[in-house]
């Protein structure tokens, strides 16, 4: 398996010499109390901030050598809250494809439909939409760059059962047929058992403890993790 | 027109005293503030009355270009309160009302609508910088406030790929509309809930109905334009200060006035 992200030895206010590698077309779950840095960490990967100290890198390149537009859409992120722009889905779901003329309706309809939502919503107005079905068109707009790298952030904390049961098997469809890298952080140990290979836990803004998913939550080195899985 | 006399004028301190009361009734504790305000308001009145006077017995490219002057500092100055934190608010403030002011002018002069005259000049000249003046205030604060509480949005447009310029669009637009609805809405109501104060002066001088509403024109049709020009300039140009030069979101710190 090829790595397609590197962090070495990044730091920065809330993160503290992490070093971690992402594997290309696997899925990866991040976990951690609040405050860990979890989420300043993806901001890091895509580029929103930069590190203090120490390097990323995407392909074996330093982040910093891509345009950072392009770097941005390749590594796409999808955050808590699904923070849609005014307007109808349709409007939401063709601002990265427009900023590179390449929208289609076509393209609209496929990524409603990957995202189990009905086609006609496509011209309804974003504040009509419940809290579920904003963060999947915040998914399909992210989804709509195609990007080869996916950053969640706690992207199933507002959903019901039913739609968490739902974005796994997208999730691991999207890595299985399509070949995305995924790094998704989660507050529900059991949501990172079932989707992850690997798992990454953050402490404090340290990278405590990485590895296979399963070894980790059964023989967890740290006290840290000990106690963050016994709560 | 009659004039009123300073005995008149001093019965004023009758009107003064009723919100005074109402002050001490209601402890409301604006009493030493209501009247030091009337009285600054006042001297202020009477300082510009004689400035005025002065301005318009000297030639009138001097008495325009002095008094303009001061009116675009003071304004830009005020203006610039407004936008703490934003680098260079006070410089932008100022060549955004140049600009207007020079604007405004030459259309005027060019087109014959007004004489190049101080007496005309002036107070038309007045009621443009005063409104661009709030009307850059308010949009030094409105974009902060829009960068502040759709931080979320602009952090997701820009992990889409946009850069600066189309993740600020939304706050540009909304920025831009706010400045212009209460002058469209000022502009539907205009003469029929309230005549507009330079048509009242202009017939309280003497002036007939049909000419003040064609000054009232200019003037409201001038300030529409303005304002809309102004709030454009102010988020086209203030919208980069909140990013970085790797088209990161950055903090501006910095109350509002």
């Amino acid at each position: 398996m090829k790595t397609i992200m590197e962090a070495r030895n990044v730091k920065n206010e809330r993160v503290d010499d992490v070093h971690f590698e992402l594997m290309e077309e696997t899925l990866t779950t991040m976990i951690g109390p609040s405050g860990s840095g979890k989420s300043s960490l993806l901001m890091l990967l895509n580029r929103l901030e930069d590190p203090d100290e120490g390097e990323i890198y995407f392909k074996s390149k330093k982040i910093e050598q891509y345009p950072i537009n392009e770097l941005r859409r390749n590594i796409g992120m999808v955050f808590q809250q699904a923070h849609l722009f005014d307007g109808t889905v349709e409007d939401n779901l063709k601002f990265g494809p427009r900023l590179k003329k390449k929208w289609s309706q076509n393209l609209g309809s496929e990524l409603l439909e990957k995202v189990q939502l009905p086609v006609d919503i496509l011209t309804k107005d974003v504040s009509h939409l419940s809290g579920g079905e904003q963060q999947r068109v915040a998914f399909a707009r992210t989804l709509a760059n195609d990007p080869e790298v996916l950053l969640l952030d706690e992207v199933t904390s507002a959903l019901d059962m039913r739609t968490v049961e739902w974005m796994e098997k997208l999730l691991h469809r999207l890595v299985d047929e399509e070949g995305k890298t995924i790094l998704m952080i989660t507050h529900d140990l059991k949501q990172a058992e079932r989707l992850g290979s690997y798992t990454l836990f953050m402490n404090e803004g340290r990278l405590e403890e990485k590895g296979e998913t399963s070894e980790l939550f059964r023989h967890p080195n740290s006290n840290a993790l000990k106690k963050f899985i016994e709560a | 027109m009659t004039n009123i006399s300073n005995l008149s004028l001093l019965t004023m301190i009758l009107f003064v005293m009723i919100p005074v009361s109402l002050s001490y009734l209601y402890s409301l504790g604006i009493g030493k503030s209501a009247i030091w305000s009337s009285l600054r308001g006042v001297v202020q009145l009477f300082l510009i009355g004689y400035i005025l006077t002065f301005l318009f017995s000297i030639p009138d490219w001097q008495g325009i270009g002095l008094w303009v002057a001061v009116m675009l500092v003071i304004a830009s100055f005020q203006a610039s309160r407004r936008g703490q934190g934003i680098p260079h608010a006070f410089l932008l403030s100022l060549s955004s009302l140049i600009l207007i002011e020079v604007f405004v002018l030459s259309l005027w002069i060019v087109f014959d609508i007004i004489p190049f005259r101080s007496e005309q000049v002036i107070p038309m000249s007045g009621m443009i910088i005063g409104n661009s003046m709030v009307a850059a205030g308010l949009a030094f604060e409105r974009m902060k406030n829009e960068f502040h509480s759709n931080q979320g949005k602009v952090l997701a447009a820009l992990s889409l790929g946009a850069n600066a310029s189309q993740a600020s669009q939304m706050i540009i637009r909304k920025t831009i509309r706010a400045a212009m609805i209460p002058n469209v809405d000022r502009l539907k109501t205009i003469g029929l809930v309230q005549l507009p104060g330079m048509m009242t002066g202009l017939i309280l001088g003497g002036a007939s109905p049909i000419e003040a509403i064609r000054y009232q024109i200019v003037i409201s049709i001038s300030v529409f334009s303005t304002v809309s020009i102004c709030a454009m300039i102010i988020s086209l140009v203030t919208y980069r200060f909140f990013f970085n030069q790797n088209m990161q979101l950055q903090t501006i710190e910095g109350g509002n006035d």
